[in-house]
């Protein structure tokens, strides 16, 4: 067990490496400069501020600089869109709102998305499996932005209902949470309601299932002890890819409610070419993800027996 | 002997004496040998039916599958025969028909609730002047300024909607005014000079789904963007397709250390934030691609320059990280097909590596190939859509459901339909998408039929 | 009179007429087309065919494991005096487990891989006898194993079904299905997953188990050899027919259907002559989704008649307890011969006449 975590932890390691060096890498391959919008500057300006941060130096030695500094926790600073502020103070400012938004999101989503799927798969082929089914396909074909933008045009506006405001606000508690957690939330919990019913139905056609009915088990005690445990493996393999999405879709959903979080400042960081924040929030959010995925690996273990993780996998 | 039996044993296993006394009516002639001939013509032969006629078989069972398909072709039609019926272009400025509703109000009725609403009568100009001293008296009421740029909006809201969009503090009146009336909106949207075409026995095609500021129809915007989406959808999952495919067979019938190093390979792109790296590798391809179209001219920077440099950047990315999930499971397939024996057999035969790839495992694995890569297209369209939207997609002139989407954020409130209409076409198509590939997957592999 | 009164109380199991349909999109698939047949306690029955020909589904509907679109749509079937086919959900589910219980083939996949033996076993103690203390349920499951010749036992409750070998686990899966003291237990090919010599210990184990617990035991194979060892009577199925039923010195040396003369020549056998070879059956089983109306196995029947492509062939009763569905009988009886050793066709004639 140790030692795989350990192999896993020096491949999350190199992974979060791979993806510092290729982002430095096409990001300083861009054409223009973090200065190229503000003001026309002479020559000699241009000079003086590459030279301040250190894009006067060979490629290489920059990428090995800021790698070094990256591993003593230090980021560099904005260029740019908050002038000589650490890139760290930034991130750990504007991380907890997405965060926020993202784990109620994904609590919900998993709350809801599993009874759901363990619903239609006992129900399969009923009229409200085919219900299920259709209302999730369209909970995954819609993308982020529409959900957000068709829950803004109603949902809110002069006459709401909930007093629902299309800007966030974080002055008005749970409400203003309210429209984007479930923006970001759908499409994960119809996801997940998916996975959770075809894998049901996987685990319903098992052999064990035949015994434990044999058994004389009731209905309840054989679908929710029986087939639901081993119907989680999968969904729970999914939870890493799905931690990476709702920090992405989160990107959206953030600008759609104009929400100060994380997501819509690194869009904004791209087009401002502010490279120590595109670096910066792309190593953390990799970093977040390739976490969590080790996580969920790690949790598999707890769930199936089976998966003997010295072997180094499933 | 028969009868005394018969009563004794009622409810046991005794056969039914009835049926015994039958025996009696049979000859001889059935108890003759059967030929070899009457027992082959005994059991009904079944044909045999192919694997691919078998799957269209259970497909063709399948509704709601059906019912996608259904839709995918009218989509299809919509977008790529229906811009050979509507007279206008996607590019086109239709002067006088700036912002129309998808709906519009007769001559008469328009008349009527000018009246009502006391909308000054007159001439159009009049009614401009009024609307815009209107509005420059409210806005001095709220202490604002009324600029010019307001103005022109105003004068454009006024013509458009043939003087019924005074102004915001008329919306109320306007309401009041159709519901004293009885005045209905009619379906489609008409200018009112065109209406006043109409009238005159001139045939105008109506804007169906209105327009938007600039006067370009949004159907004909709506068609071309649903032909871009669905183009990119489907490259971009075979882009996919063949990258994925070959990597992964190459992958798992190589195995060993080769195997080994391409599954680290993918381990690593697996777990990158793929929305993230797509974000940063279009900005990042973007301007290269420029670049390259403007230092080197030829066909395929024409052709770069069509698509435009960020969607050619998007499907960069797809090539770089969307294949990984395909390739995964068709290295799963070959690995699975590898240890059977005809492969073993065709090896022993001294076929070559690529031979065996090519006629033994990826037939094998094409049932899997076409689900994947069916189920590509909606993930596709959808990543396009969300890329548009936030700005890195398609660029002018090229539009795509999800820059329309992008497009329509700054007139929300007042013409909610024109985010409406390509967001519902967006959702529509991927629904589709996926629910013909769910049915296709059920009727590729019965397995997996639940 | 007093020894038929005496079999009734003897009678734990009464199948009669039983008819099992599937309803397919492709149409109706009937595999089980009436069959009977009666099981006493401390009885073994088996019953032999190949695969496809309803054994299985078959016994699933005597515990009421058929699944959807697979439905009982005739005959009855009577447990104990109480018509099985009448009971309401709850009471399936409390029948199954204590009163009849199932092992199955497979005993790789008959345990669930998340939960410990223990668990798997407690479980199925406590869901009949809601009094009974985790404490108790416990050492009630480690005698159990102990029964099944586990050793070790107190170790092996807390070990997942992938530590333990296919033997071990169809231990398992055995204990689990005593566990409730059953009155019947359906064994549905449960050496055939397992390695020979196992095989044997298996087998071992159940007739030495039931001669302790005296309860019936439904033995379902496709391997006569297994049937020998173990079962007191046998039913041959062949297309969701009972094409023959018997004691099993009947069955296996005075066959009365060519379906079971073709099994028992395919079978290989240590008193064989060294030039005897085995003899398969020829063809393939019928379509069942479109049966014809004579006898399923006239295709494949070297004595096929007329009659039997046109007919389905009746019972025929050959001696106590044995009968046979075929028309070649019922020419020997309405001809006047009587059943005998020398009228068995070929080499059983024989083997027959030199055994018996």
């Amino acid at each position: 067990m140790a030692k795989y975590i350990i192999k896993r932890v020096i491949m999350a390691i190199l992974t979060i490496l791979v993806v510092a060096c290729v982002t430095f890498v096409l990001m300083r391959s861009v054409p223009g400069s973090p200065w190229n919008s503000e003001k026309a500057m002479t020559e000699q300006q241009i000079a003086t501020l590459n030279e301040r941060y250190g894009y006067d130096k060979p490629l290489p030695i920059q990428l090995l600089t800021y790698l070094k500094n990256a591993l003593q926790g230090d980021l560099g600073v904005s260029l740019k869109m908050q002038k000589d502020r650490p890139v760290t103070e930034i991130i750990t400012t504007m991380f907890p709102l997405s965060a926020k938004i993202g784990v109620v999101a994904l609590v919900w989503a998993v709350l809801v998305g599993v009874p759901l799927g363990c619903l239609a798969a006992y129900n399969r082929g009923k009229w409200v499996d085919s219900l299920l089914r259709v209302v999730c396909t369209l909970g995954i074909s819609m993308p982020g932005f529409v959900i957000a933008n068709f829950l803004l045009i109603g949902l809110t506006g002069q006459d709401s209902l909930f007093g629902l405001k299309a800007i966030f606000d974080a002055s008005q508690g749970a409400k203003a949470y309210f429209m984007p957690c479930v923006a970001l939330g759908l499409y994960p919990m119809c996801y997940v309601a998916r996975l959770t019913r075809s894998s049901m139905l996987d685990s319903i056609n098992q052999e064990y299932i035949k015994t434990a009915r044999a058994k004389g088990l009731k209905t309840g005690k054989i679908i929710f002890k029986h087939a639901l445990r081993n119907a989680l493996i999968p969904v729970i393999t999914y939870l890493g890819p799905l931690v990476a999405f709702t920090l992405c879709g989160g990107f959206v959903v953030e600008s759609v409610f104009s929400i100060p979080g994380l997501g819509r400042y690194f869009v904004q960081s791209i087009s401002n070419r502010d490279y120590p924040i595109i670096m910066g929030t792309t190593i953390f959010l990799a970093s977040f993800v390739v976490v969590m995925n080790l996580v969920v690996d790690i949790l598999y273990r707890v769930v199936d027996p089976r998966i003997d993780l010295t072997k180094g996998g499933v | 002997m028969a009868e005394k039996k018969r009563k004794k044993m009622i409810g046991s296993l005794q056969p039914n004496v009835d049926t015994m006394l039958e025996w009696n009516d049979l000859t001889a002639e059935d108890f003759a040998p059967a030929t070899q001939g009457e027992k082959e013509s005994f059991i009904p032969q079944r044909a045999s039916i192919s694997y691919w006629r078998d799957a269209w078989r259970r497909l063709r069972r399948n509704k709601v599958a059906m019912v996608a398909l259904g839709v995918l072709v009218l989509l299809v039609l919509f977008a790529f025969v229906g811009p050979l019926i509507v007279p206008y272009g996607y590019e086109q400025f239709n002067q006088g028909a700036e912002n129309l509703y998808p709906w519009h109000y007769s001559l008469e009725d328009q008349a009527r609730l000018d009246e009502a609403t006391g909308a000054t009568g007159g001439t159009m100009e009049e009614r401009v002047a009024a609307a815009i001293e209107q509005a420059r008296a409210e806005a001095e009421a709220e202490g604002k300024k009324f600029t010019r740029a307001d103005e022109a909006m105003i004068r454009a809201q006024v013509r458009s909607s043939g003087g019924t969009g005074a102004g915001a503090g008329s919306q109320e009146a306007l309401a009041q005014a159709k519901r004293e009336l009885g005045i209905h909106y009619q379906p489609f949207g008409y200018s009112i000079a065109e209406l006043q075409r109409i009238e005159a026995g001139e045939k105008v095609f109506p804007h169906v789904f209105g327009t938007d500021n600039n006067g370009r129809d949004i159907l004909a915007r709506t068609m071309y963007a649903t032909r871009v989406s669905m183009i990119i959808g489907v490259a971009a999952a075979a882009i996919v397709l063949v990258i994925g495919s070959l990597y992964g067979s190459v992958s798992g019938y190589c195995g060993g250390r080769v195997d080994a190093i391409m599954q680290r390979i993918v381990d690593v792109i697996y777990s990158l934030p793929e929305v993230l790296v797509i974000l940063l590798l279009s900005a990042v391809i973007g301007p290269h691609i420029t670049a390259f179209i403007t230092d080197h001219p030829g066909a395929l920077a024409d052709f770069l320059r069509t698509v435009g440099p960020n969607l050619a950047a998007m499907f960069v990315c797809f090539a770089i990280l969307y294949w990984v999930g395909m390739s995964r499971i068709i290295r799963g397939q070959v690995l699975t097909i590898k240890q059977q024996e005809y492969v073993t057999a065709a090896r022993a035969l001294g076929a070559s590596g690529a031979r065996i790839i090519r006629r033994h495992l990826l037939p094998n694995c094409i049932g899997q190939i076409v689900v994947t890569a069916c189920l590509q297209i909606p993930s596709a369209i959808f990543l396009e859509s969300f890329m548009s939207y936030l700005g890195v997609g398609v660029t002018q002139p090229l539009a795509s459901l999800g820059s329309m989407c992008r497009d329509a954020l700054a007139g929300l409130q007042t013409y909610p339909y024109r985010l409406i209409i390509p967001a519902v076409i967006i959702c529509i198509m991927i629904l589709s998408f996926n629910l013909f590939g769910d049915g296709l997957r059920d009727a590729l592999d019965p397995r997996l039929k639940k | 009179m007093s020894e038929q009164n005496n079999n009734q109380d003897r009678r734990l199991l009464e199948v009669r007429d039983l008819r099992v349909s599937f309803f397919t999109p492709a149409g109706e698939v009937k595999a089980v087309g009436g069959i009977s047949y009666d099981l006493n306690y401390d009885e073994v029955m088996g019953i032999v065919g190949e695969s496809g020909s309803g054994k299985s589904v078959e016994a699933y509907s005597i515990i009421g494991l058929l699944q959807s679109p697979g439905k009982v749509i005739g005959g009855s079937i009577t447990f104990e005096g109480q018509d099985v086919l009448a009971f309401s959900k709850e009471e399936m589910t409390s029948f199954r487990g204590s009163r009849v219980a199932m092992i199955f083939q497979n005993p790789m996949t008959c345990l669930n891989p998340v939960y410990t033996i223990g668990n798997q076993l407690v479980e199925a103690l406590k869901a009949h006898d809601k009094s009974i203390s985790m404490e108790g349920a416990k050492k009630r499951a480690m005698e159990m194993l102990e029964l099944v010749g586990i050793n070790n036992v107190a170790q092996r409750m807390r070990q997942y079904p992938h530590e333990l070998s296919g033997g071990m686990r169809q231990r398992v899966m055995i204990a689990m299905g005593l566990i409730c003291h059953p009155k019947l237990l359906i064994a549905d090919e449960p050496t055939t997953a397992l390695d020979v010599t196992i095989q044997a210990q298996i087998l071992e184990l159940m007739k030495e188990l039931q001669k302790k617990t005296h309860m019936g035991i439904i033995f379902i194979t496709h391997n006569l050899g297994v049937v020998a060892e173990i079962c007191d009577k046998v039913c041959v199925m062949y297309a969701g027919r009972m094409v023959e039923q018997g004691p099993v010195n009947d069955i296996f040396y005075r066959p009365g259907h060519p379906y079971t003369v073709g099994l028992l020549r395919s079978m290989p056998r240590v008193d064989a002559e060294s030039y005897e070879r085995l003899i398969p059956i020829e063809g393939t089983p019928v379509d069942m989704l479109n049966p014809p109306e004579g006898c399923p196995f006239a295709p494949r029947c070297e004595h096929a008649m007329k009659i039997c492509l046109k007919k389905m062939p009746p019972y025929v009763e050959l001696g106590e307890g044995h009968r046979s569905a075929c028309w070649l009988r019922v020419e020997e009886q309405k001809n006047g011969r009587p059943f005998g050793p020398g009228s068995a066709p070929e080499r059983q004639g024989e083997d027959g006449g030199s055994n018996g």
